[in-house]
Formats: C-alpha cells, sequence, structure tokens
C-alpha cells in the first residue's frame, strides 16, 4: 500500500513514518506539512491511503479530505490529538480516526481494515463528499496561497497549466481538480472544460451549430457545448 | 420733644428691654420649643407660659397716657398664636388681656378684648398658613410677624375707639398712642421672630448631622459595617448611633425583622421580632425617611400602650443602587421635653450608613472579583496544549531523551505555576517565566516553523501586573497567529517606552487577528486578561492591538503596574 502523511508537526510526522516502517506492505510515498502541499503533490504520489493530522494551517485535514479528486481517491485516516472530532469524522466516513500520541496496537488495527478493503470498491471517504460542501477555495496567486470564497469566482476552466478561476477582474490558480468542483460546488459543468457559477450567468445566446456562449455578469463570454446547453436549459426552465 | 415721640422713644426702650431678655432666654433650651412648631403639651406650654410673661410685663412697664398704658402686649399675644396656633394664641391674649384687665383704667375693657382677638388672630394665620403647607419656612417669616402685628395693632385701636368711653378721651388716647404703638410693636415682633428663626436655623444645622457629630459617627462606623447587615454587626452599629446623638434608644431592622435595639424600652422591643410599627414599613415601602414626632404625628409603640417611648425617627438603609435593605429607628422618650431628633439628623444618618455599606460592600466585592478572575484564569489552561505536549514528548522520547527530559521540566514548571501562583499579581520577571515554560514546549513542538525573539529590558523585571497575563496573550500569538502559517513564523516579545510609559509588546508575523471572533477564538481567555488589567491600573489601562493583516499582530500590554 502507498502511504502518504499529512502532518503540519515535523515530529509527529517522524514518529507516524517511525511506526509504520513496521508494516512491510506499507510503503511511504509521500509526506506534506499542511493540506496546500498536499493538494499540489498528492496526484503525482499516487496513493492508497492518507494519514491525514486534522488541525493544520489555512486548510484542515477535514477540510482538505473535501478537496481531493476522487480520481487520485485514496482512502483516508483520520491522525488527531484532539477527540472533538471524531464524530464529525466518522460522518465523513473516514476508514479510520487514531488519536495521538499513536498506539502501535491501534495503528496495526487501522492497517488490517485497510487491507481487508477491496481494491475495487470506491474510497471510503466518497459518499462524505457528494453533498456541495467546498466553500473556500485554495487559490494560488503568484508565491501567494489564499483561500478564497466560492462566491468571488464567476467561472472555472482547465487547460494544459491546470485549473484556473475567473473572479470578475483576473484569474487564480487552483490545485482543485474540475471534478472536485463540479461535484463539490455549485459550479456547474457547460463544457468539457468548463464550469459556470450559475448566478454568474447573465445571459445565454445560442449559436446556429447549436453550440452557445454563456455571458457573465463581469462580460465574459463562457463557451456552453451542445450537450450542456441541454443540461443549462433545463435548470433555467428555458424551452 | 412731642408727647408722641416721647411716648416712641419710651416704647422703643421699652422693646429694647425685651428684646435683650428674649436674646438671652435664647440661648437657654427653653427657646426651643419655640422653634417647633406644635400645638401640643409641653411645646405649646412653654409658648403659652413665655409670651403670658411677656404681655404681663409689657402690661406691668407700659408707659401711662391718659389713664390708659401704652404698651407692647400685641407682640406676646400676636407671636403666641403664630407659633402656638389659635388655642394657645387665644390663650396668651387672654391671660394677657385678664391681667390687663385688673390694672384698671378707661380702657380696660377694650384692651382685654383686643389682645385676646390679636392672639386668636395670631393664631388664624398659624393655621392659614400651616393649610397651605408651607409652615415651616411662613411661619418664622419675620415679615410676616410684622405685618400680622401691624393689623393686630389697628385692630386694637379701632376697639379702644369702639369700647372705651368717652370717645372724645377715646380719640384724644387713639391720636397720641397709635403711632407709637403701632410701629413699635411691628418692629418688634420682627426682630422677635428673627431671633426664633435665627436659633431654629442654628438648631437645624447643629443637629442635621452636617456637623462634627456626623463627622464622629462616620469615623466610628468605619470598619463596622459589614455588606450585609446581621444581628452582631447591628447590635454595634446601634450602640454606636445611641452615643453619638444621645438618643432615648435605637433600633435596627433588615426589610422583616428587628435585628438590634439599645436604650429605652429594650425590655419589650424585642430582637429577631417580625416589624410591626406602621412608620417601619412606611419607610421600607416608601424609601423614606419617617418621621413620627409624637406631637403633628403621633407615634405609638406597636408592642405595648405602656412603652416610655414617644416619638421616632425611621431612616431607610439604602444600597448603593438605592434599594431599601432596611432601617434605622431613632426614638425620644413620651417624658423627654425637648427633642433632639429631627427628619435631617434622620437623612444626615441614612447617607452615613449607606455610605460606609456601600464601601465595605466595595471592597468585598473588589476581594471577591479578584479571587474569581484568578480562579478563571488559571482555569483557561487549554487541554489542547497539554495533548500537544504530551504528543510531542512522546515523538522525541526515543530519539532525543534529553530533549524529553528538558519537555517534562518545562511542563511541569508550566503546570506548577499555573496551580500553584495564587497572588491576584506578579512581576514581569514571574510572567516571562511562565510564558518561557509554555514557549519552550511550543518550540520543540512547531521546530523549524516557528522562531522566538525576546528582548526585555532588565530594568522592567520587577514592574507588577496581574498575574496570568503574558501567558495567554503569547499563547494566542501562537495558536491563532503564527500556527496558521504555513510556515516561517515569528513571535517577538520586546519591552519599549511609549510616551514615557513602559510597555510590553507580543508580536506575531501572521496578521490574523479578527476584533470580532466567532466561538472559541480569540474570545474568553483575551476578555479575562484585559478586564484584569484595567481592574489593575486603571480603566484606560486595557490591551492594546494593532494589526496589519497578513504582516503583523501586536498585543501590546501596559506596564503601569508599581514596582
Amino acid at each position: 500500500m502507498r502511504a502518504v502523511i499529512v502532518d503540519d508537526e515535523m515530529l509527529a510526522r517522524e514518529e507516524l513514518k517511525d511506526l509504520l516502517t513496521e508494516f512491510d506492505d506499507i510503503e511511504l510515498v509521500g509526506e506534506f506539512s499542511n493540506g496546500v502541499e498536499c493538494l499540489k503533490g498528492l496526484p503525482k504520489c499516487r496513493a492508497d491511503v492518507l494519514f491525514l493530522d486534522i488541525e493544520m494551517p489555512m486548510i484542515t485535514g477535514l477540510e482538505l479530505a473535501s478537496m481531493i479528486d476522487t480520481a487520485s481517491a485514496p482512502d483516508i485516516v483520520f491522525v488527531t490529538a484532539y477527540d472533538q472530532f471524531a464524530i464529525e469524522a466518522f460522518e465523513k466516513n473516514a476508514v479510520d480516526y487514531i488519536l495521538k500520541p499513536i498506539q502501535p496496537e491501534r495503528l496495526q488495527q487501522s492497517i488490517e481494515r485497510l487491507r481487508a478493503r477491496s481494491p475495487h470498491q470506491a474510497p471510503a471517504f466518497e459518499s462524505m463528499v457528494k453533498d456541495k460542501c467546498l466553500t473556500l477555495i485554495p487559490c494560488h496567486h503568484g508565491q501567494a496561497t489564499k483561500l478564497v470564497r466560492l462566491d468571488a469566482f464567476e467561472y472555472a476552466f482547465s487547460d494544459v497549466g491546470g485549473v484556473h478561476l475567473w473572479d470578475g477582474a483576473g484569474q487564480v490558480h487552483t490545485h482543485l481538480t474540475l471534478k472536485v468542483l463540479e461535484e463539490r460546488t455549485p459550479f456547474i459543468r457547460c463544457h468539457r472544460q468548463y464550469l459556470v457559477h450559475p448566478q454568474a450567468i447573465r445571459e445565454i445566446c445560442q449559436e446556429p451549430d447549436g453550440n452557445a456562449v454563456a455571458h457573465t455578469l463581469s462580460g465574459q463570454q463562457v463557451p456552453v457545448s451542445r450537450r450542456y446547453f441541454k443540461v443549462l436549459r433545463d435548470l433555467f426552465g428555458i424551452s | 420733644m412731642s408727647p408722641v415721640m416721647i411716648l416712641l422713644v419710651s416704647m422703643a426702650q421699652q422693646m429694647s428691654m425685651f428684646l435683650v431678655i428674649a436674646y438671652l432666654l435664647s440661648k437657654t433650651p427653653l427657646f426651643l420649643p419655640l422653634s417647633n412648631i406644635s400645638a401640643r403639651l409641653p411645646n405649646g406650654l412653654v409658648i403659652y407660659l413665655i409670651f403670658s410673661a411677656f404681655c404681663i410685663l409689657a402690661s406691668l412697664f407700659g408707659h401711662t397716657v391718659n389713664d390708659a398704658i401704652a404698651n407692647t402686649r400685641a407682640v406676646g399675644a400676636v407671636l403666641g398664636g403664630l407659633l402656638g396656633g389659635p388655642l394657645i394664641g387665644t390663650a396668651v391674649g387672654l391671660t394677657g388681656g385678664l391681667h390687663r384687665y385688673t390694672l384698671g383704667g378707661f380702657t380696660d375693657l377694650a384692651c382685654a378684648v383686643s389682645t385676646t382677638l390679636e392672639g386668636l388672630l395670631g393664631g388664624l394665620v398659624h393655621l392659614w398658613v400651616r393649610k397651605r403647607g408651607q409652615f415651616d419656612t411662613q411661619l418664622f417669616s419675620p415679615k410676616r410677624a410684622l405685618v400680622v402685628t401691624f393689623f393686630a395693632e389697628l385692630l386694637q385701636m379701632s376697639l379702644i375707639l369702639l369700647i372705651a368711653r368717652p370717645f372724645e378721651q377715646s380719640l384724644e388716647l387713639v391720636r397720641q398712642i397709635a403711632l407709637p404703638m403701632l410701629l413699635i410693636n411691628s418692629i418688634g415682633a420682627g426682630m422677635f421672630m428673627m431671633m426664633i428663626q435665627d436659633r431654629r436655623k442654628l438648631y437645624n444645622k447643629f443637629s442635621s448631622a452636617g456637623s462634627d457629630q456626623a463627622l464622629r459617627l462616620a469615623e466610628r462606623l468605619v470598619g463596622v459595617l459589614p455588606s450585609q447587615l446581621d444581628h452582631a454587626s447591628a447590635a454595634q452599629v446601634a450602640k454606636i448611633i445611641q452615643q453619638e446623638t444621645q438618643v432615648a434608644a435605637v433600633g435596627i431592622t433588615n426589610e422583616t425583622e428587628v435585628l438590634a435595639f439599645v436604650g429605652l424600652g429594650d425590655d419589650h422591643h424585642r430582637v429577631g421580632e417580625t416589624i410591626l410599627s406602621a412608620q417601619t414599613l412606611q419607610s421600607i415601602r416608601e424609601n423614606r425617611v419617617v418621621f413620627a414626632d409624637g406631637i403633628a404625628t403621633p407615634y405609638q409603640c406597636s408592642h405595648s400602650q405602656r412603652c416610655p417611648l414617644g416619638s421616632a425617627l425611621v431612616v431607610p438603609i439604602r444600597h448603593a443602587d438605592n434599594t431599601v435593605i432596611g432601617t434605622v429607628k431613632l426614638y425620644e422618650g413620651k417624658r423627654r421635653l425637648f427633642q433632639s431628633i429631627n427628619r435631617s439628623l434622620g437623612e444626615g444618618i441614612g447617607r452615613i450608613i449607606t455610605e460606609q455599606l456601600t464601601l465595605s460592600q466595595h471592597h468585598e466585592q473588589k476581594q471577591l472579583l479578584s479571587q474569581a478572575e484568578l480562579k478563571v484564569a488559571r482555569a483557561q489552561v487549554n487541554p489542547h496544549f497539554l495533548f500537544n505536549a504530551l504528543n510531542t514528548i512522546n515523538a522525541v522520547i526515543k530519539r532525543t531523551p534529553e530533549t524529553a527530559r528538558s519537555l517534562v521540566s518545562d511542563l511541569s514548571l508550566f503546570l506548577r505555576i499555573n496551580l500553584k501562583r495564587n497572588q491576584s499579581v506578579s512581576t514581569l520577571a514571574q510572567e516571562l517565566e511562565h510564558a518561557n515554560a509554555y514557549l519552550h514546549i511550543e518550540q520543540v513542538r512547531f521546530a523549524d516553523r516557528l522562531t522566538i525573539e525576546q528582548e526585555i529590558s532588565e530594568d522592567l523585571q520587577q514592574l507588577v501586573l496581574p498575574t496570568f497575563t503574558l501567558q495567554p496573550i503569547v499563547e494566542n500569538a501562537i495558536k491563532h497567529g503564527t500556527s496558521q502559517l504555513l510556515d516561517g513564523g515569528v513571535v517577538r516579545i520586546y519591552s519599549r517606552i511609549e510616551q514615557g510609559l513602559p510597555e510590553l509588546v507580543v508580536e506575531d508575523n501572521a496578521g490574523l487577528y479578527a476584533p470580532d471572533p466567532e466561538g472559541e477564538s480569540t474570545g474568553l481567555g483575551m476578555n479575562i486578561v484585559d478586564i484584569r488589567l484595567k481592574h489593575h491600573v486603571g480603566r484606560e489601562s486595557g490591551l492594546k492591538v494593532e494589526c496589519e493583516p497578513g504582516d503583523y499582530t501586536r498585543v501590546i500590554i501596559p506596564l503601569t503596574g508599581e514596582s
């Protein structure tokens, strides 16, 4: 199993790393000191399991769980010093929940539970993120990382450089995938490469070829493909 | 000199003599009843005796004119009536009149009748003024006495003309004596009244607890009055009040029962009994001084018909918020001739007691508050911090046992200070010791993500501030500051002098201070620190926060506490 550790305390990561070396079938493929780093680096790790601390700067472990694309889809084990998160974590269907300081026996149990899961089974936490739960989006603008309210954006699109969001005046970069945004925010798909915030649409004009263009409040034009035009039409009750 | 002038001078001399006698009398307690308004004994009796004597002497020393007597009798009759009411006035007038009648002369009957009527006139004016409810100032008005006497004398002149015969002789007499008598009697009455008024003012001032007596009383009550009245303290207070005011008895009640009673009548005024007296209940209900002087307002002891107490002054004891929590009662005996209690004395005592009560309450609350504050401040130890510390120790124990050992000793120092320090203030050095124990642990936990810088002047180490001020602020700087940064957190603690005043600054480089935090964030802990600082150094001296979002947050602690 390919494992990734996310914890803002170096000592805590070391401790867990030490404990994990006891298990032959666990291979540590990544370690991150915060959620932002994790979002950026996780896709390359192709992790099977994520050991996730909860109290971390900017993005908590719980928030991070709902930002991870189900395509990279690791199982999640929350590791925390505070049991106040237990209920929330289980509601989110994390595979497991371990309290710090970690007891080796408890870690063993947890890993056995992971081994028992069939590889074809959907990630355990998938059901927890069906709702539109994301409200803050981690964005990058130059070197700075910020959390920005979702409502600030009109549409999102992907290109070779990654996923970008338009905030009415300019664009920022995010490590979230379009899929995550589509599933966990009110953004709706209007094109293979575009999502649009329904409340940012001023008008939609259909072209002769069946495709359409959505005009946003700030005057941007967002392509709407024929396939998704139907969805939009139904959504807005246009006959 | 004309006969009228001679008469005028003679009468002026006469009046002067009377006024000198009156002045001397005003120095004796005999004069006191004159300044207390009352139609009843013994005040009435004294008024009657004094003014009747005045009338008789006035007749005896009068200036004989044409078989009649030019005199100043009217002053006695009118003043007797003004001060004593119609009954006393008539009695004075009648006595003076009858005496005059025995002296004979052709005006004897006219004078007797007119003097009686003058007394009655004074009495009627007394009644009229009291009906209008303004007797206190108005009855003792010299101007009014002057005017009333003037009309009384006009009445007398008319009666002489009407009654005395032969008419020619009376007309001749009136022509001679009218002017001097009108003038001298009116002025004399006015001056006499002025003397009484002065005496009365002096007396009220003297006994209004605004004087030495009050000061002594206040001084002796300091420290005796606790914030809540109980039997023991009430007994002590009652005793002091009785000794200082020299009244017959003093009682103290709370809202429902008698807490203490000393002096006359203590055989049946028992401690612990429910309040029965209508005056006391009224005083509590209406929150004001109630005075049953035994004269205008009757007083009857509610326990015994034979109670020797004849008047009561009931003073409400008030909390600082002006609610009544009990009463002080001052009593005088029935047989006492002159009262030494009055309403203003009561109000003075009420104020003194309320002030003393408020003072001790304030003192007590202050003590309680600082204890409670300390408790709350201590209870602020964050359990998360403890867990994190234990986890950190757990993580380093295998790899670097030395670090683990020093962490354990820091944690135990931190906890010891938290549990044991029970002074409400500490020196800056002690506060730094506490904060540093905390910082060492956090430093190991956050490792390279946290840098701590300290630069504090040695001179300030002995300044005092409320215990548990610094550590919560430092904890906040980490918890809501640097720990939210992805990396490169810096906490700086330094002292500086700002406008001549030393202050301590705790600065983080996160700049995440939210002035209106929701939930548990900066909330309670900081509030307590702020409130305690303000208590310690004064209203204006709480925490100051400067924040440049994304750049820094500075929490500034004033160090104005004395060394």
